[in-house]
Order: C-alpha cells, then sequence, then structure tokens
C-alpha cells in the first residue's frame, strides 16, 4: 500500500503511543523509523554480559495496579499495560552534595517524605508538610485544568485552587524565595532538578512542584527488561492493530501540496507514500530545518523555533562491573551527586567541556537484583551539557575526551560515596552528545527537547498547543512537545497529538 | 498556607494571567531565519558513523600462502574514512554471483591513516567472499564499506596500561592496528603481543616495522623451530612471563586458539586483571540429517519465500538468495542484523546469543546467530544503502 491515513515519523515513545492511539481508532498507520530498532532513547543494549539501560533512570506515573497513575492508565488504553512487568522502587533518591555537606536519604511515599525532612532540618517535617500541601493543590488544579479541556472556570480557579494562581508566573527560585524556607529544606526539595534541566531561576515552578509531587506521591518503577520492554511491547501492540513499522527507512522530506496542507512523505531510497497527516515524534528543528523546504515552513513557525532553547545535551556513563552492589558497598539505587546544591551554579559549570557539578547515578541492581549475573553491577552516571560545547570536539580527540570526562565522573562517584568502583569495570561505554546525536538526529545531541524556560514552561506550552500548531496535516509530539520531555510525557504527547490528528481527519470527513 | 510573592494585591495572579500573552509577544520578535538544524556535533556523528562508505580497492599484495593484503581508498566526498578506534572492524557488502554479501574484516592499518583516506584489511581465502575479494575483483572495485564497529579496542578506564595480545593467523590484523596507532601516537598504552604462526612463511607482518618501546612482539612457531622465534603453541609457560595481574589480556584467532589459551591462562598464577576475546562469526552447525525449509521474508511490504537449511544461519539463507541483508558482526553481538521472528522455531547457540532479554520476551532475533528449527516467517530491517 501506498498510501497511509497517518504516517507517523519516529518510533520514539511519542511516536509508538501515537501510532497506537491512531490504529485504535481504525485508522490505518505507518511507523517510518531511521534506527534498526525501536524506541529512540527508550531502549538498551548489551556489552558482554551486561544489558545496559541507554536512558530511564525511573518512571513516574506508574503507581500501583491498585492505585494506578496516569501513565499506567494511558498504558492500559493502548493494550500494552499487560505486556510489561514493573518493579517498584524503595527509595526516591540519596542527595550527596559537596559543598553543603549534605546526605541526605529520601523514600517515596508523603508522610515518609516528610518525616526524612527532620534530618535536613529542625523544623523540616513541619514545612514540607505545607509544602506538599502546596503541591497537591497544584497538582488538583493541573488535573482540574486537563479535564475542562482549556475551558476552566475562573471562579473555580480563584476559590479552590488560589496558591496555583498566585505562584503560576514564578521561577522555582522566585517561589521559594517567596516562601522564605530555610536553604538545606530548598536544597532538598530542588534534588530532582536535574531531570528536568532547567536552573531554578528559569524552570517553573509550577511544573517542578507538580513533578516532585508526583514522584513522592507515587512513587517510581522501572520496567523488568528495561526500557525497550516498552518498546518492544508498543511495538507488538502497533503489529497487532495491523499497523506496520518499517525501520533502516528514515524520512527526508515531507510533502506539502500546493495549500500547504501534507500531502506525503518521501524516503531516504526516493520512494514516496501518500498521506493527509504526520506525526512527527522529531524535533521541530529537524522538522521546519530539514524535512520540508523552507518555503513551505509558514514563517510563524520559523519565529516559534528560534524562538525556543535547546535543552540539556547528555553524557552517560555505563559500567559493568565485576563486583556486587553489596560488596563494593553501593547501597542505593538513584544518587543525585551534586559539588553545589545550587542549580544555577550546577548549570553554569555545564557549559564547558569537562567534569560537570552534577551526576545523576544509578546502580540497577538496587532495583532489581537480577538485572547482571550474580557477584556483578550495573551502574551509570549521567550528566548534561548546557551549551553546544561538544560542536568543537574533533574527530581524533573524541575516544580521549569522553573518557575523561568519564573519569573524573567515577571518581567522584568515588569520593562521594567511599566507594572503590574504577579496578572493578568489566565494560564500559560513553555516550556523550554525539552519541545522542547520532542515534535520535536531535540538534546538538539534546535528550531533554527544548528548555523549560521562563516563558516556555509546561503550562504556556499547554495553553497555546493549538497556536503553536502551523502546518495543516502535520502534528509534533514526543519529547518536544507540549509536555516536555521526560518518559510520560512523551507517550502522553504522543497520544495527544494522535488525538487531535484524529480531530483533523474526523473534520475533513464533514 | 496562601501563596505570595508581591507585595502588591492583585500583582502574583496578574503576572500569572499575562504568561501566555508575553510568550507570544516573544516569538514575534524571534526572528524568522531558516532553521539550523545541524550543528558540529551532528557533523561529528555523521563523520564518525556514516553507516557505510564507498570504497575502492587500490592495492592487493599476498603476504603468504592464501592470505592477502588489501588496501581501500575512501570515496566519500572529504575523501576520509571514519576515525576509529584501533582494533575496531569494517564489512564490506557486494553482489557475487547471485549473492549479496556482507563480511566483517578486522582493520590493521591505523587511525591516522584512514583520516588520510586508506584502509587496509587481511584476508585469508577461504570461502566464497573471500576467494572473490582476493583472486576475482579487479583493482578499482567500488565496494560499501560497513563504518568502523567493535568493541576489541584498548579503553583507559576499563583495561590495564600493559595489554598481552595474543593472536593467531590473521587475528594478528587488530593488534597490527593498535601497533600502529601506538606508533603514530594516536593510541598510548603498552602491547606485548604473542603471535602464533605455523612457520616463518606464514607470518603476516614485518616486526621490525614497530620500533617502540611500548611494543614487544614475540612470535611462537608451532611446526618450525628458528632462531628468534619460540617454538610450540603460546602455553602456560610463555604466558607467565608477560601475563601479570596489572595487564589485561586481548585475544583474536580461531576458536580452537581461544580454547587452548584459555585453558593455558587458567593455569597461571597470576592471572590477568581481564581477558577480552573478539568473536568470530557464527558458522554452519554440524547436523546428522540437516533439513531444508520454508523462509518467509518481509521487508517493508514486499514478502519472499526462500529455502532456509537447517545448518545454516538464517543471513546465509537470505544471503544465498540474493537478498541485501542487513548484519554487521556476523557473531551475535552487534545486533545490527535485528529482526522479528514472525512465526516458527530457530536455534540460538547460548554462547551466541547477546539479544536484549525484551528480545526474547517478544520474540525478535539476530539472524546472524539463529539457524531454523522448521518453517520460519521474520520481518528484517530493509538494506537502507545503495548497492
Amino acid at each position: 500500500m501506498d498510501r497511509y491515513d497517518v504516517i507517523v515519523i519516529g518510533a520514539g515513545n511519542g511516536g509508538l503511543a501515537a501510532a497506537c492511539r491512531i490504529l485504535n481508532a481504525g485508522k490505518t498507520c505507518l511507523v517510518c523509523e531511521k534506527h534498526n530498532i525501536p524506541g529512540g532513547f527508550a531502549t538498551s543494549f548489551v556489552r558482554g554480559r551486561f544489558e545496559f539501560e541507554a536512558s530511564l533512570h525511573e518512571f513516574n506515573g506508574i503507581g500501583t495496579p491498585e492505585k494506578p497513575g496516569s501513565a499506567r492508565l494511558l498504558f492500559e488504553e493502548l493494550g500494552v499495560a499487560d505486556k510489561i512487568e514493573w518493579i517498584q522502587l524503595k527509595n526516591a533518591y540519596r542527595l550527596i552534595s559537596k559543598k553543603e555537606g549534605y546526605d541526605f536519604t529520601m523514600p517515596f511515599g508523603e508522610e515518609a517524605f516528610i518525616r526524612a525532612n527532620a534530618a535536613v532540618h529542625p523544623d523540616g517535617e513541619r514545612i514540607v508538610r505545607e509544602y506538599l500541601t502546596l503541591c497537591r493543590q497544584i497538582r488538583d488544579a493541573m488535573s482540574y485544568l486537563s479535564a475542562a479541556k482549556g475551558r476552566p472556570d475562573p471562579k473555580v480557579m480563584m476559590e479552590k485552587y488560589p496558591d496555583y494562581m498566585a505562584c503560576g508566573s514564578y521561577s522555582v527560585n522566585e517561589a521559594f524565595e517567596a516562601l522564605g524556607y530555610p536553604q538545606e529544606i530548598v536544597d532538598n526539595l530542588n534534588s530532582y532538578w536535574c531531570y528536568l534541566g532547567a536552573n531554578g531561576n528559569n524552570l517553573s515552578f509550577l511544573h517542578y512542584a507538580n513533578m516532585l509531587y508526583s514522584y513522592i506521591s507515587n512513587g517510581a518503577t522501572i520496567p523488568k527488561y528495561r526500557s525497550h520492554e516498552l518498546s518492544l511491547a508498543l511495538e507488538e501492540r502497533v503489529h497487532e492493530l495491523g499497523g506496520d513499522i518499517w525501520f533502516n527507512s528514515e524520512v527526508t522530506k515531507i510533502l506539502t501540496d500546493a495549500d500547504g496542507h501534507v500531502c506525503g512523505i518521501r524516503l531516504k531510497d526516493g520512494r514516496e507514500i501518500e498521506t493527509r497527516h504526520v506525526i512527527a515524534d522529531v524535533s521541530p528543528h529537524v522538522v521546519y530545518g530539514r524535512l520540508m523546504d523552507s518555503e513551505a515552513v509558514p514563517e510563524k513557525a520559523r519565529k516559534l523555533t528560534n524562538f525556543r532553547k535547546l535543552a540539556g545535551r547528555g553524557f552517560t556513563v555505563f559500567l559493568g562491573l565485576n563486583r556486587s552492589a553489596e560488596e563494593l558497598g553501593i547501597t542505593d539505587h538513584n544518587y543525585f551527586i551534586y559539588d553545589t546544591a545550587d542549580s544555577v551554579a550546577q548549570y553554569e559549570s555545564m557549559k564547558t567541556i569537562g567534569q560537570t557539578a552534577a551526576q545523576a547515578t544509578v546502580c540497577l541492581n538496587n532495583a532489581d537484583p537480577e538485572c547482571s549475573p550474580p557477584g556483578t553491577a550495573i551502574l551509570y552516571m549521567t550528566t548534561l551539557f548546557t551549551d553546544d560545547v561538544w560542536s568543537g570536539v574533533k574527530e581524533e580527540d573524541y575516544y580521549r575526551v569522553k573518557n575523561e570526562i568519564a573519569a573524573a565522573m567515577i571518581r567522584r562517584f568515588e569520593e562521594a560515596t567511599g566507594t572503590q568502583i574504577a579496578e572493578h569495570v568489566e565494560e564500559i561505554a560513553v555516550a556523550t552528545p554525539e552519541t545522542y546525536a547520532r542515534y535520535c538526529g536531535h540538534p546538538q545531541g539534546t535528550v531533554y527537547g527544548y528548555e523549560s524556560q521562563y516563558y516556555d514552561g509546561l503550562m504556556n506550552r499547554i495553553q497555546m498547543v493549538e497556536e503553536d500548531h502551523m502546518v495543516p496535516g502535520l502534528r509534533i509530539g514526543g519529547g518536544y512537545g507540549e509536555r516536555l520531555l521526560g518518559y510520560p510525557s512523551s507517550y502522553k504527547s504522543g497520544v495527544n497529538e494522535a488525538d487531535r490528528t484524529l480531530r483533523d481527519i474526523g473534520k475533513e470527513g464533514m | 498556607m496562601a501563596f505570595q510573592r508581591s507585595k502588591v494585591p492583585g500583582e502574583d495572579i496578574r503576572l500569572a494571567m499575562e504568561m501566555t500573552q508575553k510568550r507570544r509577544q516573544l516569538i514575534e520578535e524571534s526572528p524568522a531565519d531558516p532553521i539550523v538544524w545541524e550543528y558540529g556535533v551532528n557533523r561529528l556523528a555523521a563523520s564518525l558513523h556514516p553507516g557505510f562508505v564507498k570504497a575502492k580497492l587500490c592495492s592487493r599484495e599476498p603476504v603468504c600462502a592464501d592470505c592477502y593484503r588489501i588496501t581501500f581508498k575512501s570515496l566519500r566526498e572529504d575523501g576520509h574514512f571514519p576515525y576509529f578506534r584501533a582494533g575496531q572492524f569494517v564489512t564490506l557488502s557486494a553482489r557475487v554471483g547471485d549473492s549479496f554479501l556482507t563480511r566483517p574484516y578486522s582493520i590493521a592499518s591505523s587511525p591516522k591513516r584512514a583520516m588520510a583516506g586508506e584502509l587496509e584489511i587481511i584476508v585469508r581465502k577461504t570461502g566464497i567472499f573471500s576467494s572473490w575479494l582476493t583472486e576475482e575483483a579487479p583493482v578499482g572495485t567500488e565496494l560499501l564499506m560497513g563504518e568502523p564497529s567493535g568493541d576489541f579496542c584498548h579503553d583507559s578506564i576499563r583495561d590495564k596500561e600493559h595489554i598481552v595480545g595474543i593472536a593467531g593467523g590473521t587475528g594478528a590484523a587488530p593488534f597490527l592496528s593498535m601497533m600502529r596507532a601506538i606508533t603514530e601516537g594516536s593510541e598510548d598504552f603498552r602491547l606485548t603481543l604473542l603471535y602464533g604462526a605455523r612457520t616463518r612463511e606464514q607470518i603476516l607482518f614485518d616486526p621490525e616495522e614497530f620500533r617502540d618501546d611500548r611494543i614487544r612482539i614475540e612470535t611462537v612457531l608451532s611446526d618450525e623451530e628458528a632462531e628468534g622465534y619460540r617454538h610450540g603453541f603460546i602455553s602456560a609457560d610463555i604466558l607467565k612471563e608477560y601475563v601479570t595481574a596489572d595487564s589485561t589480556v586481548f585475544l583474536c584467532g580461531p576458536d580452537a586458539m581461544y580454547a587452548y589459551v584459555l585453558g593455558e591462562l587458567g593455569k597461571l598464577e597470576e592471572a590477568p586483571a581481564g581477558i577480552r576475546q573478539e568473536r568470530n562469526p557464527v558458522g554452519n552447525r554440524i547436523l546428522e540429517k540437516p533439513e531444508t525449509f520454508r523462509l518467509t521474508v518481509r521487508i517493508r511490504d514486499n514478502v519472499k519465500t526462500i529455502d532456509a537449511r537447517s545448518e545454516e544461519t538464517l543471513i546465509t539463507a537470505l544471503e544465498r538468495a540474493g537478498i541485501p541483508a542487513v548484519v554487521r558482526c556476523r557473531s551475535g553481538v552487534c545486533g545490527f542484523c535485528h529482526s522479528r521472528l514472525v512465526s516458527g522455531e530457530c536455534y540460538i547457540a547460548p554462547e551466541n546469543d547477546f539479544r536484549r532479554a525484551a528480545d526474547r520476551k517478544f520474540g525478535y532475533i539476530h539472524p546472524c546467530s539463529a539457524y531454523p528449527m522448521s518453517d520460519v516467517e521474520i520481518e528484517i530491517p530493509i538494506f537502507d544503502a545503495e548497492e
């Protein structure tokens, strides 16, 4: 068949979720993926006797079967919930910050988290209880807005969610300044900032508070067989629903007709396939800069894209160790290891090539002891670069530069935790912005889409999603979408764009 | 609680209400310039990992009976081959007779020479492709070369600064690349190469090429006694002179050599810090009663049915049928040929099974290491380079 109702470009989280939604609605759908496997960043790779998770640290939004989170409900709707085995994580994180001398281990669960803050500050329990109350209101307001589908009752908003309204314009740092909490508490509550990658001066407080609350109240999970399990579950669902996925099939052009409406796509080998609707799980930079002829790109789309700021460029060290976590004294699953707890200072340190001031480190065996053979452990350490600093690296220096930074990250982990791991590295892989650019084609090797900026944060994007849609027949979802980066966000974004596409198709039929 | 930041009543909410208008204004004030999607990092990725490079066979000389040194020139626009890590391999693809074949070969030349557009491999004439490459393909033939791959490389974090390399036959190739890399300054570690050959005539390189304090070569001849050479096999007696806990052992050669040397390494009082071995392609298996099954192959919206013999891997069946098959390492490791098993049963030897756990759960295979056990239907990725 050389014609589909919808063509999805990219089998990433957003693309796969979108395809399932389209197919569930009885439309024909083809997914074109340039790589030979699905998932985009949601994947894994094998080195020797280890299978490394490529990107996922912890998945928030699954909850438990009894108390399902929004992502579990979404997977149920898509028909993949039964295909995935989840492992519940015990603790939220361990924060170690050198400058302030912090070493806090924080559990999941509201009450447990509140109590653990007594170790952070003498008045920690009271303050964090108050803080979570504010977060809960923010979460409830967002649920209400989502249910109101863009038509909230202003009276309800003012009466039920006054604090949500009052902090709506502020950054994390502005909001905490107004709250006047002690610095230790603020620093601890800010631990998760690196999951969003925008510093406290820019990051929307609403967005951050909602995320923290979601983690603490719902807990987090990981799929038993790495995120590749999620991607294959969705791929299997696409096949069950009669959809097609073509691998090694890079789309090089989105074709538009005289009216500027999408009319097809062209593959790298020149083959063209007709469609009136494309959902691109691709960076808008690539869509408007590469996949469309510049005359076909509306001026407004160019302005919008040039307005955006590319977010964190990824860097990860994957280690297969020939000793168990227990033998090595690695006690926790999820570490935030910071040189300073100040997110602005961390962010600034990420603007030069070298060791940054922050790393998130996961020891997978402390979530799933069976993830590697007995007597071994898997550790992965991630940081970000907040500027395009890798663009100057030469081919012949590349392998040396990445190992220098990897070695420094290993040393910092050893210093922060008092462990010895360097002697036990049996397998290593180091992913840099070059790696992420290679596999997913993102400009500058970004892994976080567009940065959550003061005026380009979650709430703004959601409210303006129809204004940001510019080319008829073309919807853009995934990690660059209105819900920003992250696993649950990119799945949800894909589904939302699929729903909008289905509405577009519905209108054509009338 | 009541959140308040501004002392001006109503100011907090007014600011919140203005957010979208402010965003609208900032977008309007942004430049309407064409969108830049490609940056230095993207160009670096494209240069290091082009997928395939067109290469021209530019020289071929015999080095010993059955073995040839073959040099290629890059036909890429910039004239380079991708920079690589010494020890990596490339693939060569070409149509030979009715088959479309792809074979991996360790690179023997250095990374800097790749930047000058030259790449050398050593080929022993053993099968259809190597016979074609060493005897039939005229100098000047253009082939498709897969980008440098593999992890048989010195890693400054994982490996000790002293590598004891153990090679047999053409297994010397990755070590030649490493020694050349050390000599030219693109790698910095010490390499002791224990090289096993039957006779002096079988030696594939001139040790005199490598005059560097960091390199030491011991050639061990099994079928000949000669001055300046060790005699016998690479046994524990020889190994113990070089292998210490402060060294990492790298093995490259035939499987029989691995079995023997691993046994000998096990006898050492002082074990090396690590042992790494380059895996050999998965070959035919020996069956008492070979059978022929039907293999249905889906590529995008094309479906073909071909024969598949139970003693041969699925990749071999595809190649025999002239279907351009995506494959790289041929040893089950790299996952480049990752395919969906739609129906049927396959045998994958546990030692060749490097699939991800979820691949096993959902029924995906690497056809380079899977033998059919029934009629089989698979969906394979398309070969996405021009032949």
